[in-house]
């Protein structure tokens, strides 16, 4: 087919798998009917959707219940596995591999090669070297396909058995493609195995009576996937001296260790471009994951990156390889250190309305978020909703970061009413905020005036579990109490308000309680002031005393326009006698204008100037 | 003729000064402003304005002189304490342009406010007024009036108010002068709504889009409208007015300057532009179109202005992939016949998780999960197949299933009851959709066998004939 010539870059999907066509078609139907529906924004995950009652409503929620869905499958699947006696009536007509149980354990007890197949394809290491030596010392050759295997096995899990618990699932990721286990990082994974002298992978490449390109491959590939940076080189150069020559797979496991053997940047960089010149006197194609590894090593050569990385993207296209969005997420983070945005706008218009498939571990969304670039953040979720590009923002923990980010920079930048469209599309179906992500709303309402929204916005933040977070409860109140509005609105705020004083109230004795602050208290006290609340503002006067907090003087202040306006001695009196209880100092003052305010008996006129002397003295 | 010319001015002032009540919410009563314009006989030529645009041209640009930066400033400074005050004041601002003791234009401005300011949080509100209004002030002369500093009025009208439309997206400035503001002082009431303030620019451009050409005396009333409209959408009105007012009056100055050959003169006019320019010099470090930080240090500002426009038309954005390459492979045009096709090794088994585990596998809706059903086999395939799951005899024609005959050939005696037998057996397996053919020639060597076990027997009952 001739390519047309076009200026711009015209990627053709290479499909190595002529099969894979007529596999699309199996599913066709499916996905033409899965492309009509629509998100409903109102409704949970579509994996909550067989029981309401457990419809996350916060993020710990959503964690806990997709993560026991999960994990009661993989019990379910563990116990089948173990017990396969009691499975095996196969109701499936035609028969359905999946669904009986996978043999486990070892059913072949003698030394044989046979043995030792069936020892790799279970994955274990130990019985399989076991058994290697074993056949060895009875004399018998073992084949090199089935000796270059079980050296692939133990150099890639390091000469360690794989984690046990990890296995099975392991195996129902390439079975299924469904199960991840990548959503939480597991203690083992932080672990390192570390490549250690002299371990059975170098014994046995040692003992092999002919070594081949893939038995030098596969060393070399476990020397640098556990650490072994420099080892993996040496282990290179006494290939070539074989006189062999190493496969792709080898040069790019080698160009991602080449930043760790040399020090200083442009020694890195010759190294790099001596094994790429070497891959092109051996005739070995180089392959995405081989630029992709190139890209990544970039990322440690400093300021020789940056002109590099683009000459990497033009041989790319013109050796016909797509870059793939790893690529770019090198490409962004060369830059991005240089800091230098622009090629932000570049990436994208590449980007843009291509769908992308995953196709390296490092595929995903690059989280460009960080430019607090609104265009740019638009872009990228343009791009998210091309084909089936949601599938690479990754897990659930990705997609947090993600939708936390964007939410964040559409608070910052964008009008409330757009932030408030976009806060109905996300929230609560696809991203539960956090605190910060909540006080960053409560801060574009302010900026936008749309204060009126917070009643509304407090429901959410109730639902979300956010309601003990007390700088949170403490700013929501704070920006009630600060401004006047319109009666309406200050009858919502008051209702509010009295929604989080019973929060306070009654927290005390089920969960970790919100402890009264002085400032809580007195918005609480101003916003049912303002909404004209007086007896409810007068009982939260009273729980100062009980709680031990002080009021503010402008507290009091309010306290006595409320009172003046309605013309109330008696509760004039009162006020002052709390002040005083309080030694607040405006005390006095509060005192004179009381007399002047009010008609007061002249029992009460000789308390209120007794009060106004004796705060005088004690001062 | 100037006076019926200022009471017009004087009449649009107020209209737009109750505009801009009603819009901007500060509380300005009554503002009325009467510009006197002393003596500044301008005749336009467009022959000379040529000339000197040439001349212009060729001259190298002088220092920046402050001085006329320092006397507007005293003017704000004075404006502001008279508001807080809560007094009226009456503004009398003599700006005179010197150099070298050559008066070229004296302007006259007098200015008459009558504010009320009510509270005293307002203040803070004017003083960041201002600062916005500074910037606005940045705009007026635009890096193009250096170069081409003389044009007509209509021109430089446009000039100004193009120049002005670049900070049209100053509503984020406003938020994020707010959002500073709040964060600074928490409890102090908030300012009054801004919002119209780009439907005013575009009211006021809208305005400038109809001027009758009118011969330009002093100033073309239509363009000291238009300037007050202009300045109406600005917090501080009076003085933006009068800043741009004077302004234009410097352009027209220099038509006059030139007509009378006097050359030297257009240096001190444009020193006394750039001065104009930018005061606190915050944006001339930027280039157009890139993301800058805000002061108040949260946010980044997407500039977009018309430069940035125009320059993004007209360079289109080099691609990418345009760049050198590192010239080490070479490109085959052959595509390779991969080799390892044959048997994943385990690498590459490890790889295939690993990309899965980076991507979001979790359906979204009932067919995505039906998706991952079919993948796992678990799912009839779509569209319905009455033959899903024979797969194995897809390949196997119908002949061979139904006529059956030709299995009886071999092993079978040619008549008599077992031939019988066998031809009832062989219809009956050929109307059988269950059995594969190989079970069903299974079948029948079975009773091959079975016979020929039996033949003794058959033969003494003399059934099996051959």
């Amino acid at each position: 087919i001739p390519k047309k010539k076009t200026s711009s870059y015209q990627f053709d999907i290479v499909t190595n798998n002529n099969h894979s066509c007529s596999d699309r078609s199996k599913w066709a139907v499916l996905q033409a009917l899965a492309s009509t529906v629509n998100r409903d924004p109102t409704a949970p995950h579509y994996m909550f959707q067989d029981d309401p009652y457990l419809t996350p409503r916060t993020s710990a929620e959503f964690k806990l219940y997709s993560l026991s869905q999960e994990s009661g499958r993989m019990a379910a699947n563990h116990i089948v596995n173990k017990n396969p006696k009691f499975f095996q009536k196969d109701f499936a007509e035609p028969h359905i591999p999946c669904l009986m149980p996978e043999t486990m354990e070892l059913c072949i007890e003698e030394v044989s090669e046979a043995a030792l197949l069936e020892r790799i394809m279970l994955r274990k290491v130990k019985a399989a070297v076991d058994m290697y030596d074993q056949l060895l010392q009875a004399g018998t050759t073992v084949s090199p396909d089935a000796s270059n295997d079980l050296l692939d096995l133990i150099c890639l899990y390091g000469d360690r058995d794989p984690v046990q618990d990890d296995k099975p699932e392991a195996e129902d990721v390439q079975e299924e493609g469904r199960r991840r286990k990548g959503r939480l990082r597991r203690a083992s994974d932080l672990v390192r195995i570390v490549w250690r002298e002299n371990n059975n992978a170098e014994r046995i490449f040692n003992l092999l009576p002919e070594r081949d390109t893939r038995a030098y491959s596969a060393l070399i590939r476990g020397m640098v996937k556990y650490g072994a940076h420099v080892k993996a080189f040496n282990t290179y150069t006494d290939m070539l001296n074989n006189r062999l020559t190493a496969d792709v797979h080898t040069f790019n496991a080698l160009i991602s260790a080449a930043p760790e053997v040399r020090e200083r940047y442009t020694e890195k960089w010759d190294l790099i471009v001596d094994l790429l010149n070497q891959m092109n006197e051996q005739k070995v194609k180089p392959n995405l994951l081989t630029f992709n590894a190139l890209l990544k090593a970039l990322r440690r050569c400093g300021s020789l990156a940056r002109a590099q990385s683009l000459h990497t993207l033009s041989e790319m296209k013109a050796m016909g390889i797509a870059p793939s969005l790893a690529s770019f997420d090198h490409v962004l983070g060369i830059f991005y250190k240089a800091g230098q945005t622009d090629i932000l706008q570049e990436v994208m218009t590449e980007v843009a309305g291509r769908t992308f498939v995953a196709q390296d571990p490092d595929d995903g969304m690059p989280v460009c978020l960080d430019t607090k670039d609104i265009e740019a953040a638009y872009k990228v979720h343009d791009l998210l909703r091309v084909g089936e590009n949601w599938r690479m923002l990754g897990d659930s923990f990705q997609q947090s970061i993600y939708y936390g980010r964007m939410f964040n920079l559409l608070c910052m930048m964008e009008h409330i009413d757009v932030v408030l469209k976009w806060y109905k599309e996300l929230i609560p179906s696809l991203y539960y905020p956090n605190p910060q992500g909540m006080r960053d709303l409560l801060q574009a309402l302010d900026t936008d005036n749309r204060l009126d929204m917070i009643p509304q916005i407090w429901k959410d933040i109730r639902r979300m579990g956010h309601d003990n977070k007390s700088d949170l409860v403490d700013e929501l109140l704070s920006l009630m109490a600060r401004d006047k509005h319109s009666p309406e609105i200050q009858e919502s705020f008051a209702v509010c308000a009295l929604d989080v004083k019973s929060l306070y109230e009654q927290g005390q004795g089920a969960r970790m309680a919100l402890e009264w602050t002085a400032t809580a208290m007195t918005n609480i006290t101003s916003v049912l002031l303002a909404a004209q609340k007086k007896q409810q503002a007068w009982d939260m006067l009273k729980l100062f005393k009980t709680k031990n907090r002080v009021p503010s003087e402008e507290l009091m202040e309010e306290f006595l326009a409320s009172i003046k306006s309605s013309n109330d001695p008696q509760h004039a009196m009162e006020l002052v006698q709390i002040s005083a209880s309080f030694c607040l100092p405006s005390t006095p003052k509060l005192a004179e204008r009381v007399l002047q305010a009010f008609e007061l008996s002249e029992e009460q006129k000789t308390i209120l100037s007794e009060l106004e002397v004796s705060t005088e003295v004690s001062e | 003729m100037v006076g019926e010319k200022v009471i017009e001015l004087q009449d649009y002032v107020k209209m737009v000064a109750e505009q801009s009540e009603q819009r901007v919410g500060v509380k300005m009563e009554g503002v009325t402003e009467s510009v006197k314009i002393e003596e500044i006989p301008v005749k336009m030529d467009s022959e000379k304005m040529e000339e000197i645009q040439t001349k212009t041209a060729l001259l190298p640009i002088p220092e920046v002189k402050l001085e006329d930066v320092k006397e507007s400033e005293e003017m704000k400074e004075i404006m502001l304490a008279s508001k807080t005050e809560e007094v009226k004041q009456k503004l009398e601002v003599t700006m005179a342009v010197v150099k070298e003791g050559e008066t070229i234009v004296e302007i006259q401005v007098k200015t008459e406010e009558v504010v009320d300011v009510k509270k005293e949080g307002d203040k803070v509100v004017e003083e960041q007024m201002l600062e916005v209004n500074k910037e606005e002030q940045q705009t007026e002369a635009p890096p193009k009036d250096e170069i081409q500093p003389v044009k007509s009025g209509k021109e430089s009208l446009l000039d100004l108010l193009g120049a002005m439309k670049v900070e049209v997206t100053n509503k984020r400035k406003f938020k994020a002068l707010k959002v500073q503001r709040t964060s600074e002082t928490a409890a102090r009431p908030m300012p009054a709504a801004m919002e119209s303030t780009t439907s005013m620019f575009q009211e006021a451009t809208g305005m400038a889009d109809v001027p009758a050409p009118a011969p330009s005396e002093t100033l073309s009333p239509e363009l000291v409208a238009a300037v007050s409209a202009a300045a109406a959408t600005l917090p501080s009105q009076s003085q933006a007015e009068s800043e741009l007012l004077k302004k234009l009056r410097q352009h027209e100055a220099i038509g006059e300057a030139q007509k009378n050959g006097d050359v030297n003169n257009i240096g001190v006019i444009i020193a006394d532009m750039k001065v104009g320019k930018k005061p606190n010099g915050r944006q001339n470090a930027r280039p157009a179109n890139q993301i800058r930080f805000d002061e108040d240090g949260r946010g980044y500002t997407h500039d977009r202005g018309i430069t940035a426009e125009l320059d993004g038309g007209l360079r289109r954005r080099r691609s990418l992939f345009s760049g050198k390459r590192l010239n080490i492979f070479t490109p085959s045009t052959e595509p390779e016949a991969d080799t390892d096709i044959a048997v994943p090794t385990l690498w590459d088994m490890e790889l295939a998780n690993q990309v899965a585990l980076s991507t979001n596998q979790m359906p979204r809706n009932g067919f995505e999960e039906m998706i991952q059903w079919t993948k796992e086999g678990r799912l009839w395939q779509y569209p319905i197949n009455n033959e899903a799951g024979l797969e194995a005899e897809a390949q196997v024609p119908f002949h061979e299933h139904v006529f059956l005959e030709k299995h009886l050939e071999e092993g079978f005696p040619r008549q008599g009851p077992v031939r019988h037998f066998m031809e009832l057996v062989v219809s009956g397996l050929a109307k059988n959709p269950y059995y594969t053919i190989q079970q069903k020639r299974e079948h029948i060597a079975w009773f091959r066998d079975y016979f020929q076990q039996k033949e003794e027997v058959l033969k003494e009952a003399e059934v099996y004939l051959n």
